[in-house]
């Protein structure tokens, strides 16, 4: 007995991973992709539904306001990304550097990206409110950023960039601290300048902690939602439609699950096309 | 490496002292104005709040504070938030360790894909699971329980686990259990008595990493639980809903209260902080 129970302990071990993984997150994902092949309703039996082949994904493809949210996803992805690692990238080079204090500053400038986003995102809320927010206050103007189509999603980003710089920056941190600092003395030694320095040594040595802070950064701004949720709920005119809020809007709000199924299946396989990007990354660091 | 300190005359490198001192001192001041300007916010009577110009010198007031701590829903809410976080964390930690063990240690079938599947949970968009589950869920009489939420953040904290556990036991040398293998201890005897109590320091980092997630989470519980069984993420996102209204202080303070405990936590975490980041892409 104990013999067998030795020979499967790997087995055994994983054995409850493996059900509730397959429990919370397989099971589910066929289920979705099997609605999104059908017309249901939610006072239907689970399988009481009717096939009606792609129509579900059809529907999408024709919808402005799908398509419409499929631009401002990648748009805002694309922007949010971007200037949160050249922000997270400076921060990170600036508390690099070792001076007397310096931990002080890198613990103070850490702390917007460990505020719960529904609580940061509500807390601008109320800083960008145009009648009695600091914001407006300070530059002296009366507008209202998160109530018009052209500045919404600005003001959403900056936010964004404000709560998760600092994320990028203690990923780059940890990777400045790690890198040798042979070739940087030796450099030095040669009367390199710091322009030089940063842009021939470091940023080359840097550049695998770059890539992983890159794509996990894009899988999460890609699925971006509390913070939209709470400062403009997709508006206003769906400006700030992005595809989990609209995927949320269609299944929550309308109840029209096999749509939302069908909008889910479109955003996941657009997730594993980022994923496999990332896994084929990090295989190639592997093997440098 | 460190920042290339010794380049450049002394004069010149205390110039650069300075414009760093005060890069950063403007940076802090930027990224800690509008938390800052929240809890003062939070500390102010309603017609301090509301005072043009800005009142900048007060005798700062708890009654926001009081009124939050009194009121029924924040204590509710709290009070499931520390629920369903506390739950989800045991269990995938019950669940998630010793699978992260058996994957660090053993070669067995089907480990690559059960790897794959990890990874897969942890970077998919939770709305694309949550559609289903609603429904499933919602079949077997689960939704709107506590129970429900605890196993949706499985989705996340689960794969937190078995990733930053992985690390942590392949860091652990081979040799302790080995040689309690060799002195007639099962397998699942050396994991428990004698690998267990070496990790210990890890699984502290985990449990506060995934608890972190747990307590900021707020779309699994927004669509998952009602009035009575909703968590603070929730209760605040309700307070926003629409128009901003009124009670500003009371907003600002729950929204202090519930970002204290997190913040705390990631402290003591700090030194794990990039493992939970990464997630097992980065190794510690």
């Amino acid at each position: 007995m104990s013999a067998w129970l030795d020979s499967q302990f790997a087995r055994l071990a994983v054995l409850p991973t493996t059900v509730l993984m397959l429990l919370v997150f397989g099971l589910p994902l066929l289920f979705s992709l099997y609605l999104s092949f059908q017309g249901w309703s939610p006072d239907q039996a689970l399988f009481g539904g009717r096939f009606t082949g792609t129509d579900n994904y059809q529907d999408l493809l024709t919808d402005p306001a799908f398509v419409g949210s499929l631009g401002i996803t990648f748009g805002y992805t694309a922007v949010t990304v971007a200037t949160e690692l050249a922000a997270g990238l400076g921060l990170a080079l600036l508390l690099n550097i070792d001076l007397p204090w310096i931990n002080l500053f890198r613990t103070a400038l850490i702390i917007p990206m460990m505020i719960t986003p529904v609580v940061a995102a509500f807390c601008w809320k109320l800083l960008l409110d145009p009648d009695h927010g600091i914001v407006d206050y300070l530059i002296g103007s009366h507008i209202i950023w998160l109530g018009r189509p052209d500045t919404a999603l600005v003001s959403v980003a900056v936010v964004n960039l404000w709560q998760n710089a600092p994320y990028v920056a203690v990923l780059l941190l940890a990777g400045l601290r790690s890198l040798p600092s042979e070739p940087v003395e030796a450099a030095a030694i040669d009367g390199a300048s710091r322009l030089q320095v940063f842009w021939h040594i470091t940023l080359p040595l840097l550049r695998p902690y770059i890539v992983v802070a890159l794509l996990l950064r894009t899988i999460f701004e890609f699925r971006a939602f509390d913070n939209i949720y709470v400062m403009t709920s997709g508006g206003p005119a769906d400006a700030t439609m992005v595809l989990s809020m609209f995927t949320y809007l269609a299944s929550f709000v309308r109840f029209d699950l096999s749509l939302g199924a069908a909008a889910s299946w479109m955003m996941l396989l657009m997730s594993m096309a980022l994923c496999v990007l990332f896994i084929a990354v990090i295989r190639r660091r592997e093997a440098l | 490496m460190t920042a290339p300190s010794r380049v450049g005359s002394r004069r010149s490198r205390l110039v650069f002292a300075g414009s760093v001192y005060a890069a950063l001192i403007a940076l802090t001041v930027v990224f800690l104005f509008p938390l800052v300007w929240i809890i003062g916010l939070s500390l102010k009577t309603r017609l301090e709040i509301f005072a043009m110009p800005p009142v900048l010198v007060w005798w700062p007031t708890f009654e926001n504070y009081a009124a939050v701590l009194s009121s029924g829903d924040f204590l509710a809410a709290f009070w499931n938030s520390l629920v369903v976080a506390s739950g989800a964390v045991l269990l995938s930690m019950c669940v998630g360790v010793p699978a992260a063990y058996a994957i660090a240690r053993f070669p067995f079938r089907g480990r690559s894909l059960l790897f794959f599947g990890l990874l897969a949970m942890r970077m998919l968009p939770p709305i694309a699971v949550l559609v289903p589950m609603y429904i499933l869920f919602s079949k077997l009489g689960l939704t709107t329980t506590r129970l429900s939420v605890v196993l949706a953040y499985t989705t996340f904290s689960l794969p937190l686990v078995v990733w930053i556990m992985r690390g942590f036991f392949e860091d652990l040398p081979r040799e302790l259990e080995e040689s309690a293998w060799v002195d007639g201890a099962s397998r699942a005897a050396a994991f428990t008595y004698v690998v267990l109590p070496l990790i210990r320091p890890g699984l502290v980092a985990v449990c506060i990493l995934s608890l972190q997630l747990a307590w900021n989470d707020f779309l699994f519980a927004a669509v998952l639980t009602n009035n009575a069984t909703r968590t603070l993420p929730v209760l605040m996102a309700a307070f926003s809903g629409g128009d901003t209204g009124v009670d500003w202080g009371g907003m600002t303070a729950s929204g202090v209260l519930v970002i204290l405990p997190v913040v705390i936590f990631s402290f003591a975490a700090q030194r794990h902080l990039v493992a939970g980041l990464s997630s097992g892409a980065v190794k510690g």
